[in-house]
């Protein structure tokens, strides 16, 4: 019994890094773009299928790096075309639009690759647990840990250390006065809008490796990815980890004593983050406000 | 700017009202002249069947089904005489969309039938609201045993398999080559719930046990978490009760974790879609297929194959597409045998009949049943074909006839009021 628990804590930190990294692209975007980027899960798939296409050519390792690009590419005109025309306006504008872009966007992954999943091959190397005891880590889980941390870490490190992040840090918290000051808010939020949907496709490829890919795959993996936001704290991204690890590892607990409420754990949690402290573990204060 | 915006819009849009207007005006002439006079109303068979959600791959199947019958049929004279047309909408798994679909087409389209369903949920309430408006109602694709048992409805019939026919076809087999301590890991709703107490029935009546049980929540993405308590509680068979892509979901996950390699995966219910979207490392286990394109021994099988394919971009035919294709034929059936498409005639004439063999595309009797509606189809268990490529991925131990396992009508807890 013990022994399933402790395993359940550790599986739990994995899937829970799992949830970060969804998440991570996410946040990105809500915090600059002021956008609730309902589009994203549809991101995900589409860079997920892109490699599927790309694999048998480049490989999966070669998918993994092109194949986000692209989705950062038509994370670019959507940006430029649609989203920016919706910044001054309330933030609902911008989820109605995001909402109905995913809807757009799932209907034309089906239309081209069909409604039936398509296998995408992950490197027969990371395909095995690693000892018979601890057979969840497999070198794939453990390479999307990784991928998370060292993404979580890095993208940490340009807004805290570089004049890119400064500024995209600066306009989360003053827009106008940072606009006022000469730097081009446009670019900026287009650049970080780009990033953001990279991280999405970066994200929905590894999802891919070892769930189904179907043109629905973005709407499972969307939700965790908001409940991880809200309750590590939107505007932060080590929040956004935290709140990734929180619920997977919540959820992972659930499992091993009443697995149908596995899901309705996380809910639970993000309901009562939101009654006893509002803006997350990490949050800043009225942010959204 | 916003003026701006909108009139540069504005330009946009009649742009767009204009080229789509064009392209729809010119399909509609290009269409081909229909064979038949102008008085001749259309039979409608109203089809609600998930094209979006994550039953989307089983709706499009059993939807290429129907439309590939209702082109057979109107190529070689409609029904009575009369052309068939089958207007589809989107439940999206839903039952309450599905119900609202299922009131718009008999209120608006005024179809004759309604038919389509894939998941059990969906099933039931279209079940209930046909029952209400005296419409017939064929399901095609959702398998919960009460649908025609404890909630038979004199107004609808079944073309799938019940949850104990597909039980019962491989427990046998799967019993007797690997054990008697099972686990279930299930999906949390009507069909997985229904699979697991039929299996369970059948596990104790030869003195099996069941070691553990888990019930998953529709839509689980992560499955490791279920998975340790799998390989703590050390079952013989791991049977997975899952549907649509949360089983593609368990399964690619238990592959990874290597579980298949101690344990043996089996279930009742495997569909030709999931195997598809599952790379090769991750097909294996015994299951059951309710209707197998490969049927070397059976006439018109081939024949069928040939046809459906060459239609459909060379596509095999899965079990939903059997679905799609066998509910049409028998509506055409049905109606012509009664002479009518009045709800009560068609019924009577439902009850009993029996699908030939260039429709029924296998062998035996497959018949509705008078008593409880349900379809005697054949059950095609076996297993995964390891090595195998599209579109060989299972192999066929045997073809049990429906008749054979499904539960007599006096046990299926179903009471149609008899003529």
């Amino acid at each position: 019994m013990n022994i399933v628990l402790i395993f359940n804590l550790f599986n739990g930190l994995i899937t829970g890094a799992f949830y970060a990294l969804l998440a991570l692209g996410l946040a990105l975007i809500l915090g600059l773009n002021n956008t609730i980027n309902f589009a994203q899960g549809a991101f995900m798939a589409l860079a997920a299928y892109f490699a599927y296409t790309l694999a048998p050519t480049v490989g999966f390792w070669g998918a993994l790096l092109i194949a986000p690009v692209l989705a950062g590419v038509l994370g670019l005109v959507v940006e430029v075309f649609l989203i920016r025309r919706l910044y001054k306006r309330d933030p609902l504008y911008s989820l109605l639009l995001t909402f109905g872009l995913a809807m757009i966007m799932q209907d034309m992954i089906r239309t081209i690759w069909g409604a039936t999943g398509v296998p995408l091959l992950i490197p027969e190397s990371l395909g095995h647990p690693l000892s018979q005891t601890y057979f969840f880590l497999t070198g794939y889980r453990l390479f999307v840990v990784a991928v998370a941390l060292v993404g979580t870490g890095a993208l940490f490190a340009v807004l805290r250390f570089t004049r890119l992040g400064i500024r995209i840090r600066a306009g989360n918290a003053d827009l106008e006065t940072v606009s006022a000051l000469g730097v081009n808010i446009y670019l900026l939020r287009t650049a970080n809008f780009v990033i953001g949907i990279i991280f999405a496709g970066v994200a929905g490829i590894l999802a891919a490796g070892q769930l189904g890919l179907d043109p629905t795959m973005g709407d499972s993996l969307l939700m965790p990815a908001f409940v991880a936001i809200v309750v590590g704290g939107v505007g932060s991204l080590l929040g956004s980890l935290m709140g990734g690890l929180l619920i997977g590892v919540a959820s992972g607990v659930t499992t091993a004593f009443f697995p149908s409420a596995s899901e309705a754990v996380i809910y639970l949690i993000m309901g009562l983050m939101l009654v006893v402290r509002p803006r997350g573990l990490m949050g800043q204060e009225g942010l959204l406000e | 700017m916003h003026d701006e915006n909108k009139t540069g819009g504005d330009f946009d849009r009649r742009d767009f009202l204009k080229i789509t207007g064009a392209a729809g005006l010119a399909a509609v002439l290009a269409r081909p002249q229909p064979t038949w006079a102008a008085s001749e109303a259309p039979i409608k068979i109203g089809m609600v069947d998930p094209i979006t959600s994550t039953f989307a791959a089983l709706g499009h199947s059993e939807i290429k089904g129907a439309k590939f019958a209702e082109a057979e049929i109107n190529k070689a004279g409609g029904i009575m005489g009369r052309p068939l047309q089958v207007l589809v909408e989107d439940s999206a798994g839903n039952p309450g969309t599905a119900v609202d679909k299922s009131s718009r087409l008999v209120s608006q389209d005024k179809v004759d039938f309604l038919m389509g369903t894939v998941n059990s949920a969906a099933s039931l309430a279209v079940s209930q609201f046909a029952a209400q408006h005296n419409k017939l109602f064929l399901c095609t694709g959702g398998h919960v045993d009460s649908l025609t048992g404890k909630e038979c409805k004199s107004t609808t019939f079944r073309t799938c398999s019940t949850t104990w026919m597909l039980t019962a076809g491989d427990f046998e087999a799967i019993s007797s080559k690997f054990g008697k301590k099972w686990y279930f890991l299930t999906t949390d709703y009507a069909f997985g719930q229904s699979e697991q107490a039929d299996y369970t029935t059948q596990l104790k009546k030869v003195g099996g046990t069941v070691v553990g049980g888990a019930l998953a929540p529709v839509g689980t993405t992560d499955f490791s978490s279920y998975l340790i308590d799998v390989k703590a509680k050390a079952p013989q068979v791991l049977c997975l009760l899952l549907a649509g892509n949360d089983q593609v979901n368990a399964m690619k996950q238990i592959a990874q974790f290597g579980i298949n390699k101690d344990i043996a995966v089996a279930g009742a219910l495997i569909e030709l879609e999931q195997l598809q979207s599952l790379p090769e490392t991750a097909r294996y286990g015994w299951w059951t297929m309710e209707w197998y394109w490969n049927q070397p021994k059976t006439p018109h099988v081939a024949d069928f194959v040939k046809r459906f394919a060459a239609a459909n971009k060379g596509e095999y035919p899965t079990a939903r597409v059997w679905f799609g294709y066998a509910s049409t034929y028998a509506l055409k059936l049905a109606a012509e045998k009664a002479k009518s498409t009045e709800t009560a005639k068609v019924v009577k004439a439902m009850e009993g009949l029996m699908l030939p063999p260039e429709i029924a595309l296998q062998p035996g009797n497959v018949f509705y049943r008078p008593q409880d509606h349900q379809l005697m189809l054949g059950m095609f268990p076996g297993h995964v074909n390891p090595t195998g490529k599209y579109p060989s991925l299972f192999d066929v131990t045997e073809i049990v006839p429906g008749e054979k396992i499904a539960l007599p009508p006096s046990e299926t807890g179903c009471m149609l009021p008899r003529a």
